[in-house]
């Protein structure tokens, strides 16, 4: 079929095409441009406004601290001259304006602190172990700062913030230990450049440290958080060396019992599997898939997605790392996730199982036995157009990898039906993927000699009616796929002719007279 | 080119040429526009002549040259010259917006489609601005500027609703995005404000309904590919002004034309078709406003007339329900009982009516009728809409909705019993709903093949069709008969056979009625009666229960031929043939009449042949006369051949070239029949067939293979005696197919039937040449077809000339061509050989090379000895292939292979499979065996010590077990 080309693109990256067994299971496509909205629950993981789980009580409780309307509050020119002022109290309470100016929901004025170069003076702040409460307030006036966009983080950066709040990571005061890796998760979060920065900066040890039986699950949270977005962001990846030292705490986190914790954990195995299958190696090595399959079941939403995330990475790897996942359950939780009330985690169930249906036959085989085809075409016949393309994806990849047996029970359970119901989709893509599907559907059908009983039942089903109105596509690809699916199995093909010697009566027999020699 | 008045004049002399209807005058001038085209200045000329010149004629003759210059050299193909001078190109994109933009309508249009097609090139990177300068002019507040802008932002666009996802195709929507979208949204505000301060000035509002149109087309192909951002954001905003555009009518707008749709119709179906890609696609965020467009749609529906301008807005809209109400979660909007009746009566029943369209296409155009009603070509009817909703609904409420239509079609058939005259349309309707409520599948093939279990067909056929068919006036309401008959036919596999048995002479009657289109359905009734299977895949309907019908069916189909307007109904023709097929030997007492009017037809066709298919079927009829005729004496050949040899003669004379294949065909089939001569009448033709001019059309190349194959059988003899000097044409056409990847299988068989028929000595100064020209075939071209038939060929030579002729040819052309041909094509190849005759020559041939050939016991081919002999256990142990064609009885022609080929088989003119070893071998496992026993005997000890060192042990048992059978054993 000449759809390849267009269907390369994506098949390219399945595992199992065709006759190379190693490449081909679809990789999450990234670095996409994308027109919708950025995706809410992965975005507000980038940066975050945490709570401060350790702030003393006594703070807490002071009337400084609670109430920001009722404070009086200093206008940005009091504050500077506050700031610069030398005398400590001075300090402090400039301090601690700015940081509740900065915090304030809408607009805060970050630019305007910026300009008027208070982040020097903050920094500053930042080692003064004998003043706790400035140096208190001056991390979360830069926190605030470095939550804001790039550019913000960028000044803070620049300004000399990371080492000095790495240090501040050994503090003996938790809650200034906390304000520390609440301002470097906003940093790490940033992406690639500074998340390597930090790495360089020795932030893993330092964080890590932090990590005992006695560490409060607050603190856990968000230090958990950090580390997560510490495995974010590829191009490049995090350093292997780098992964190497988070993993086990992050396995042993991933055992911890609090959601929000299980969560970031899940989320940053997502982001370390989210990779080629070298990466993919090392997380499946820890031996943690069963752990991750567990997860998947978990009642919490918040859990449960990025644990699928994380298998859905994987079984995007080879047929042994699909294998382990196999092995550790996937396939026993996939139909209750395939049915899922929300439509996001459909999507990604059905994403992992076309990358499933991607394998060699015994993979597809164990796909059957675990009773994935009825979801499979219950989300073909009613999914949402997102997880139906996914399907769809996964029907294709399963007639071009299962046995004629396997083919014909998918045909069974009624898939052939249901894409081709899909077939009047406004997506030229899904349309040529199902073509492709069927095209394989025939082939699996020319071994059993039943080509003719399976054009009959694409009739009856209404799909001649729809590949022929296909012919009319403005879609080059489309149009020539559902042709050739026409003209091969609802019609017949053509003859050319090349031209030979001729008088007017009759063609003239000879040999060319170049006597050449034979040789076959 | 300079811009000079000079050149303006000139070329405005030219343009005025290329307008003239004398091609003298015309030509030469076009030829000089193109002459020059390459100079730099020319597109800018044309520029000013569009804009500037007096004359209104040059301005739009210059704007459409202008577009096709465009169009024909704006691309830059790599490797190739840039036709364009990148001083034109600048100055064409700063002025050409603002030249369409101020230019009237017929130059706006080809100046909208020469940005557009630059756009396709240049945009956006090669032409950032254009967006802005666009979007600028939407404040202009001047429509002609505005829909100007907009038909131009369409042609850039729309391709985003048929392209695949691509980084740079979502790059440059994004840039789109950012500048337009925003703008668009405030026009579409502001234009809809205008609508209704402009509500009362007819003149204002068509413009502003265009624009609107214009951007619910933009809407729809910018949210095609993902659902941006932006207009999630603005979701609101674009669905509630949608959705009141939906309900709004304006008196002003409505127009008297009943064929042509107005501007609110089209508006409303683009809306129809955005909430339907919404539905579809972004499902999730459109759920909140989706109950409200269900309701608005029906609404619609409901309020909408039966006028052929509604056609398209209403199938949109019913398809936009029946894709909703399939899903599960909306399944709530339909259940409730008074929403079910109210879409059952109100959306689905009007739209099944039969309209006066329709009664006027069933009176006047039937052809276009049978067409849409029969097969299938409805796809945007109402109709067609309106069954896949009574489908979509059925799907979760098959039950309640069978209820509600058995109801209403209970009380269309009472209204019809009222006054038949005056209400018939009340049954066609009721007719049309139980069809479309009980079809759940359909094939050409069988017709209806699973059925809503809740409708009793066999009791509706009974009260209600049969009464139709049984009435005595044939051509009383031809509609109602028509359903009926239609019935028959589509549901023929769910009706039990004896009411199919009941119909048959009724439909026979109605063969005689009026109507074109009652007479047509009723010849495709019977045909598709008559391919259905029974027991045992023979026909349902056998030749005993037609005998008594026999006579009146023939005599029918015949007559209703000859009623006006189908003289040449291909669907009578059809019936007529396979009539033929299933009456077999009781048709052979009407033959002499009936090939008669069949030659007459054919004499009459040939004169201008317009049918296709009826002309395919008339020559079917034709085999299956002669065929079964000749089957029980074959003597009446020469009677067919009287008949049909001076209408044969006349189409060859005259070359109706749609014809030749089938005239090749029959007169294969009757030269076949003949026993072992060759009657003059075809001698005489003989020279005629080798003409190059038959060879060159394709669609010839079968048959005549085939008619030559049948002379050389037939007179190999006599053509070597009295047409020798044809033999080098003949060895042509061989050398001609062979040099044809697609005809060389044909070329074989031609060569296969010389070497078999021909006497030897007449071929013998060929032979070298022949083998010369198929090892430089194989040396340039070798394709897996052609190696199965180069096997073929050379066995068979081995089999007719025996082996040490076939070594020495070969050898004699390049010495140890035989080792060359046996270690690299024979050996690997031979098992790819498939049919059974095919493997049994090739098993016989390899046979004597292995015990008929010195050469291969003592010279350095004895290393090859072993390897073939393993390749022919191979050859007889593979799987065979024993798929059997399909009896021909139940051949559609769209089934047979070649039909579009314009090669027109015939599947009534089928040739026998020849052997050409026959029974000279019975079984050539035996014959192995027998041939090695006897070599061994002639050197004993070397063929079982040959076998002991190579032969692989599994090919060591089969062969004992052939030498066992054969009861022969090796020395």
């Amino acid at each position: 079929m000449p759809t390849k080309n267009v269907v390369d693109e994506r098949i390219s990256k399945f595992k199992n095409k065709g006759k190379d067994p190693a490449k081909l299971r679809e990789k999450r496509i990234t670095e996409c441009v994308e027109l919708r909205k950025a995706h809410k629950n992965e975005n507000f993981l980038k940066r975050r406004n945490i709570t401060l789980s350790s702030l003393p009580d006594e703070e807490a409780l002071s009337p400084d601290y609670i109430s920001n309307e009722k404070v009086s509050r200093l206008s940005i020119e009091d504050i500077i001259k506050e700031v610069n002022s030398g005398c400590r109290q001075s300090q402090t309470r400039g301090c601690q304006a700015a940081r509740k100016l900065l915090s304030q929901e809408r607009n805060p004025p970050l630019k305007e602190i910026i300009d008027a170069g208070l982040l020097s003076r903050f920094v500053s702040f930042l080692s003064m172990d004998d003043e706790p409460t400035l140096q208190f307030e001056a991390a979360w006036a830069l926190t605030n700062i470095a939550s804001g966009t790039s550019w913000h983080t960028q000044q803070v950066v620049e300004h000399g913030a990371v080492p000095v709040f790495i240090s501040l990571l050994a503090s003996p005061l938790l809650h200034i230990s906390e304000q520390a890796v609440w301002a470097l998760g906003n940093i790490a979060g940033d992406g690639p450049a500074y998340r390597d920065v930090l790495i360089e900066c020795n932030i893993i040890p330092a964080l890590l440290a932090r990590i005992s039986p006695d560490t409060p699950v607050g603190y856990l949270r968000n230090l958990t958080w950090t580390l997560s977005n510490l495995c974010r962001n590829k191009n490049p990846f995090p350093p292997l060396s780098a992964v190497m030292q988070m993993l086990p705490s992050l396995i042993q986190l991933l055992h911890h019992s609090d959601k929000d914790i299980l969560s970031d954990a899940c989320w940053a195995i997502s982001y370390l599997s989210d990779g080629d299958n070298d990466r993919i190696d090392i997380v499946v090595k820890t031996g943690i898939v069963p752990r991750l399959v567990e997860l998947m079941s978990h009642e919490e939403l918040r859990v449960m997605t990025p644990a699928l995330r994380s298998i859905g990475n994987i079984v995007s790897g080879s047929d042994q790392q699909t294998q382990a996942a196999i092995d550790a359950g996937v396939l026993n939780v996939l139909p209750r996730l395939m049915r899922h009330q929300k439509a996001s985690v459909q999507k990604e169930a059905a994403w992992a199982l076309s990358n499933i249906a991607a394998g060699p036959c015994r993979q597809i085989q164990q796909l059957i036995t675990c009773g994935l085809l009825p979801p499979l075409v219950e989300q073909l016949r009613n999914g949402d157009f997102k997880t139906q393309r996914e399907a769809v994806w996964a029907v294709t990849n399963f007639t071009s990898g299962g046995t004629v047996e396997q083919v014909v029970q998918l045909v069974q359970c009624g898939a052939l039906e249901a894409i081709i119901n899909l077939l009047q989709v406004k997506d030229p893509k899904v349309i040529l993927v199902i073509l492709d599907a069927i095209n394989n559907m025939f082939m699996a059908a020319d071994k059993l000699g039943e080509t003719e009983k399976l054009s009959l039942l694409v009739e009856e089903l209404g799909g001649v009616d729809r590949i022929e109105m296909l012919q009319n596509h403005d879609n080059e690809m489309v149009y020539q796929a559902a042709h050739n699916l026409i003209e091969k199995y609802f019609s017949d093909g053509e003859i050319e002719g090349i031209k030979v010697d001729t008088t007017e009566d009759a063609f003239v027999f000879q040999s060319s007279d170049v006597q050449r020699t034979f040789e076959f | 080119m300079e811009l000079n008045d000079a050149n303006l004049q000139t070329l405005t002399e030219f343009l005025r040429k290329t307008l003239d209807p004398d091609p003298t005058v015309r030509r030469p001038a076009e030829k000089f526009l193109e002459s020059v085209e390459g100079n730099q200045n020319y597109p800018l000329l044309l520029l000013t002549l569009l804009e500037k010149s007096q004359d209104n004629v040059i301005r739009v003759c210059a704007a459409v040259t202008f577009k096709n210059y465009i169009k024909r050299n704006w691309r830059i193909v790599e490797d190739e010259p840039n036709k364009i001078s990148d001083t034109d190109r600048s100055a064409i994109k700063a002025n050409i917006v603002n030249l369409m933009l101020s230019s009237p309508e017929q130059i706006q249009k080809q100046l909208s489609d020469a940005i557009s097609i630059i756009g396709r090139e240049d945009f956006p990177q090669k032409w950032p601005d254009l967006l802005t300068e666009m979007v600028t002019r939407f404040r202009s507040g001047d429509f002609h500027i505005i829909n100007g802008v907009l038909r131009t932002a369409h042609s850039l666009f729309k391709r985003y609703r048929h392209e695949f996802k691509s980084n740079e195709l979502w790059t440059e929507i994004k840039l789109v995005l950012d500048t337009f979208a925003l703008p668009l949204t405030e026009l579409f505000k502001a234009t809809i404000e205008l609508c209704q301060t402009h509500a009362s000035d007819v003149n204002a509002l068509k413009v502003l309904f265009s624009s609107l149109t214009l951007i619910s087309k933009l809407f729809y192909s910018l949210n095609f590919q993902d659902l941006p951002e932006f207009f999630e954001d603005n979701m609101e905003t674009w669905m509630t002004n949608f959705h009141g555009l939906l309900t709004l009518d304006n008196k002003l707008l409505q127009t008297d034309d009943e064929e042509e749709a107005g501007l609110l119709e089209l508006l409303k179906s683009q809306i129809c078709d955005n909430a339907a890609l919404y539905a579809q696609k972004y499902d999730e965020e459109f759920q909140p406003y989706l109950p409200r467009f269900v309701t608005a749609i029906w609404n619609l529906l409901v309020s909408t007339g039966q006028e052929v301008k509604y056609d398209l807005l209403v199938s949109n809209a019913i398809q936009f329900l029946a894709s909703v109400c399939e899903r599960p979660h909306y399944k709530h909007l339909f259940e409730d009982q008074n929403t079910l009746t109210s879409i059952c009566e109100k959306v689905i029943v009007p739209n099944m009516e039969f309209r006066s369209a329709d009664e006027e296409a069933f009176e006047d155009n039937s052809e276009e009728y049978i067409r849409r009603d029969l097969e299938g070509s409805d796809i945007d009817t109402r109709r067609r809409a309106a069954c896949d909703l009574v489908r979509g609904l059925c799907k979760f409420f098959e039950g309640p909705v069978t209820a509600i239509f058995s109801g209403y079609v209970n009380s269309m058939l009472v209204e019809y019993a009222k006054n038949p005259a005056e209400n018939w349309k009340h049954k066609d309707a009721a007719i049309y709903l139980v069809t479309s409520l009980a079809s759940k599948a359909q094939t050409q093939k069988h017709g209806i093949t699973q059925a809503n279990e809740l409708v009793n067909l066999n009791e509706f056929f009974v009260n209600h069709i049969l009464t139709d068919l049984t009435s005595p006036n044939i051509n009383e309401f031809p509609v109602l008969k028509a359903d009926a008959i239609k019935y028959v036919m589509i549901f023929r596999s769910q009706l039990p056979k004896e009411q199919l048995l009941q119909a048959v002479p009724l439909l026979i009657n109605h063969l005689q009625a009026e109507s074109i289109v009652e007479h047509t359905y009723t010849a495709h009734a019977l045909e598709r009666l008559f391919t259905m299977r029974g027991p045992n895949n023979a026909t349902l309907i056998t030749p005993a229960e037609m005998a008594p019908f026999t006579e009146q069916l023939l005599t029918n189909l015949f007559k209703s031929l000859a009623l006006p307007g189908s003289a040449e109904n291909e669907y009578i023709m059809k019936a007529i043939m396979r009539s033929f097929s299933l009456l077999q030997e009781a048709i052979v007492p009407y033959v002499p009449t009936l090939i008669g009017q069949l030659t007459h037809k054919l004499l009459l066709v040939s004169k201008n042949p317009s049918k296709p298919h009826f002309n395919h079927y008339l020559f079917e009829s034709l085999c299956l006369s002669v065929r079964i005729t000749c089957k029980t004496n074959p003597t009446t050949v020469s009677s067919f051949e009287e008949a049909l040899f001076p209408v044969f003669t006349e189409i060859l004379q005259n070359d109706v070239q749609e014809f030749l294949p089938y005239v090749f065909q029959v007169m294969s089939l009757l030269l076949e029949i003949h026993s072992n001569s060759i009657p003059s009448s075809y001698m005489a033709l003989f020279p005629h067939l080798l003409q190059p001019v038959l060879w060159e059309r394709t669609g010839n190349i079968p048959p005549l293979v085939r008619l030559l194959q049948a002379y050389l059988e037939k007179g190999g003899a006599t053509i070597a005696g009295s047409a020798a000097d044809k033999i080098p044409g003949l060895l042509g056409v061989f050398q001609k197919l062979i040099a044809s990847k697609a005809n060389d299988h044909q070329g074989f068989y031609l060569l296969n039937s010389i070497i078999e028929h021909m006497p030897p000595e007449s071929i013998t100064q060929y032979r070298k040449q022949i083998f010369i020209l198929l090892f430089q075939r194989l040396q340039s071209s070798k394709t897996t077809k052609f190696i199965k038939s180069f096997l073929v060929f050379v066995n068979l030579y081995c089999v007719k000339y025996g082996a040490i002729a076939l070594q020495e040819i070969f050898d004699s052309i390049q010495p140890k061509m035989f080792g060359m041909v046996l270690e690299k094509i024979i050996i690997p190849e031979v098992q790819k050989v498939s049919g059974a005759v095919e493997k049994k020559i090739c098993a016989v041939g390899i046979t004597k090379i292995l015990t008929e050939c010195p050469a291969m016991m003592d010279t350095e081919y004895t290393k090859l000895w072993t390897p073939l002999l393993q390749a022919l256990i191979g050859l007889f142990e593979l799987p065979e292939d024993d798929s059997i064609p399909d009896d021909e009885h139940f051949i559609d022609i769209e089934d047979t292979p070649g039909y579009q080929t314009a090669f027109s088989q015939l599947a009534f003119a089928g040739k026998k499979e020849h052997d050409p070893i026959g029974d000279a071998v019975g079984n050539p496992k035996i014959l192995l065996a027998q041939s090695l026993h006897k070599l061994s005997t002639a050197c004993p000890g070397r063929v079982p010590s040959m076998l002991s060192t190579s032969l692989n042990a599994e090919a060591l048992q089969f062969l004992q077990g052939y030498l066992q059978a054969a009861t022969v054993q090796l020395v």
